[in-house]
C-alpha cells in the first residue's frame, strides 16, 4: 500500500465513524444535551493532546515555522468559519425552515470536514507512525459530528440508516482533501513543519471555536473543563508511550 | 540572577498588576467586559500553553504522581468556587451583586492566587523562561480579576483606593507560596511530579472553565484565534526542556 494510498483508507475510516454517531439513536429516541457536551469534551481533549503533540514535533523540524504554520491554521479555520456565516443567508430561502435547518447543519459539517480533511492529510505528514493515533484522534471527534447531525435529522423523521449515511456524506471531504493536502506535503520536506504547525493550529482552533462552546452550552463548564484535562494527557501519555 | 531572586521579583511583578484592573472603572460607567474578555483569552491562551509544556515534562515522571497532583489541582480550583460560592458568576451581573457578594469575590480572588503561587513556583523549578511565562500568564490574569473585583465592589461604595489594595492583598498570597513551593520542592524532589501536575490542573482547569467560557461571551471568535495561537507558540518556544 503506497503512502497516498494508505491516506486515503485511513482518512475513509474516520468518515466512516462519524456514522457510528448515529448509532445511539438506534437505541433512544432523543439524547440528552449531557451526554453530546460531554462526547464533545472527550474529543476536544483528544484533538487538543494530538495536535500539541503535533507542535512539540514539528518544533523538531522547525520552531519558526512550526509557528507561522499553526497561525496559518488558525486563520484558515478563522476565514472557512467567517465564509460559513454567510452561507445561511443563501440558504435562507431555499426551502421550509426544517428543511433549511437540516441542509444548513448538512453543509455547516461538510465544509467543515474540507479544513479537517486537510489537517488529517498534513498530519500524516509527520510520518505513519502517528497514523494510528491521529486516525483513532479523528475518528472519536467525528462520532459526536455524527452525534450531532443525527441530533438536527432524527426528530425531523430521517431513519437511523440515514442518519448515518448523511453523517458519512459530510465527511467525505475529508479522504478526498487528505490525499492532495498529504502528497503535498511529501514532496515539500522542507515545507514540513508549516504543514505540521498549520494541521495543529487548524485542530487546535476548531477544538477552540467549535466544539468547546457547544460543550459548555449544553452541559456544564466543570464538568468539561475536567473531562478536557483528563483526556488531554491520556492523549498525550497515549501518544508518547506509542 | 539567582533563581530564587528572580521568583519573588516575578511573583511579586504578577501580584502587583491587580490593582491596576481598577483604573479602567469609573463609578457611573459599566464594567468594559470586552476589554475583560480579551485579558481572559490572553491568559488562557498563557495557561494552555504553560499548562502543556509542564505536562510534558511530567509525563518523564511515573504518572500516578503526576495524575494525583493534577486531579488535586483540578479539584483545589473547582473547591475555591464552591466554597466561595461564585461557581456561577455572572460577568453581566456585576453591579447588583447580593450583599454578601464582596466578601465571595475576595476570597476566591485570595484562594486563586494560592495556586497561581504554586504553579510560577514549578514553572520556575522547569525553567527560567516558563517560570517567567508563568509570572507573565499571572500578571496578566490578574488585572481583569481586579477589575471584576472592584466592578462588584465599587457599587457597594467600596473606594477605588480600597478596591486596588484589595486587588493587591488578594494576590500578596502568591508570592509567599510561590518562594516556599519552589524551596520545598528542591528540598523534597520526590515531590516534584506531584507539583508539576498540581501546576498543570489549575493551569488548563482554570483556563478550561472559567477564561474560555468568559472569552467566549465577552469577546468572541478573534480572541479566540489568540488563545490558539500563544498556547501554541508557548509550547513551540518553551517545550522540551525536562525537568
Amino acid at each position: 500500500m503506497t503512502p497516498a494510498v494508505a491516506v486515503f483508507v485511513y482518512a475513509s475510516i474516520t468518515a466512516l465513524a462519524t456514522g457510528l454517531g448515529a448509532l445511539p439513536f438506534a437505541f433512544v429516541k432523543e439524547i440528552s444535551n449531557r451526554s453530546i457536551s460531554y462526547a464533545n469534551a472527550i474529543a476536544s481533549g483528544l484533538m487538543l493532546g494530538a495536535s500539541f503533540g503535533l507542535v512539540v514535533e514539528g518544533s523538531e523540524y522547525g520552531r519558526l515555522q512550526t509557528i507561522l504554520g499553526a497561525n496559518l491554521g488558525v486563520a484558515f479555520i478563522l476565514l472557512t468559519q467567517r465564509l460559513l456565516r454567510r452561507h445561511p443567508i443563501e440558504f435562507g430561502s431555499f426551502q421550509g425552515s426544517g428543511a433549511r435547518q437540516m441542509l444548513l447543519v448538512m453543509v455547516v459539517m461538510t465544509v467543515h470536514s474540507i479544513s479537517e480533511g486537510v489537517a488529517v492529510g498534513a498530519a500524516f505528514g509527520g510520518g505513519m507512525k502517528l497514523a494510528f493515533v491521529i486516525t483513532a484522534a479523528i475518528a472519536v471527534h467525528n462520532i459526536p459530528e455524527g452525534l450531532a447531525i443525527s441530533a438536527v435529522l432524527r426528530p425531523k423523521g430521517v431513519s437511523v440508516a440515514a442518519c448515518a449515511g448523511w453523517s458519512v456524506v459530510s465527511s467525505l471531504p475529508q479522504p478526498i482533501m487528505a490525499v492532495p493536502a498529504f502528497l503535498f506535503i511529501e514532496s515539500f520536506r522542507p515545507a514540513l513543519p508549516y504543514g505540521i504547525g498549520f494541521a495543529a493550529g487548524a485542530m487546535v482552533f476548531m477544538v477552540l471555536v467549535e466544539l468547546l462552546p457547544e460543550a459548555y452550552d449544553r452541559g456544564s463548564k466543570h464538568a468539561t473543563a475536567l473531562i478536557v484535562c483528563l483526556t488531554l494527557v491520556a492523549m498525550m501519555l497515549f501518544q508518547q508511550t506509542l | 540572577m539567582d533563581p530564587v531572586l528572580l521568583l519573588l521579583a516575578c511573583a511579586t511583578g504578577a501580584a502587583l498588576t491587580a490593582p491596576l484592573g481598577v483604573l479602567p472603572l469609573k463609578s457611573k460607567r459599566a464594567t468594559p467586559l470586552r476589554w475583560v474578555g480579551w485579558a481572559n483569552a490572553l491568559a488562557a491562551g498563557f495557561m494552555l500553553g504553560n499548562g502543556i509544556v509542564l505536562a510534558e515534562a511530567g509525563l518523564a515522571y511515573p504518572p500516578l504522581l503526576g495524575a494525583t497532583g493534577g486531579l488535586l489541582g483540578v479539584m483545589f480550583v473547582f473547591w475555591t468556587h464552591v466554597v466561595s460560592g461564585t461557581v456561577d458568576l455572572d460577568l453581566n451581573q456585576l453591579q447588583n451583586t447580593a450583599p454578601d457578594y464582596g466578601y465571595r469575590i475576595l476570597l476566591v480572588g485570595t484562594l486563586h492566587s494560592a495556586a497561581e503561587g504554586i504553579a510560577i513556583g514549578v514553572a520556575m523549578l522547569h525553567s527560567v523562561p516558563l517560570g517567567v511565562a508563568t509570572a507573565v500568564t499571572f500578571a496578566i490574569h490578574n488585572i481583569p480579576e481586579g477589575t471584576i473585583l472592584g466592578a462588584v465592589l465599587i457599587p457597594k461604595g467600596v473606594s477605588r483606593r480600597h478596591a486596588a489594595g484589595l486587588a493587591a492583598a488578594t494576590n500578596a498570597g502568591q508570592v509567599f507560596l510561590a518562594v516556599t513551593t519552589y524551596a520545598v520542592l528542591q528540598a523534597l524532589p520526590m515531590a516534584i511530579p506531584v507539583g508539576v501536575g498540581f501546576a498543570f490542573g489549575s493551569l488548563v482547569y482554570l483556563a478550561m472553565s472559567e477564561l474560555l467560557p468568559q472569552a467566549y461571551h465577552q469577546a468572541g471568535t478573534t480572541a479566540i484565534a489568540l488563545v490558539a495561537s500563544i498556547a501554541m507558540g508557548i509550547v513551540v518556544l518553551l517545550g522540551g526542556t525536562n525537568l
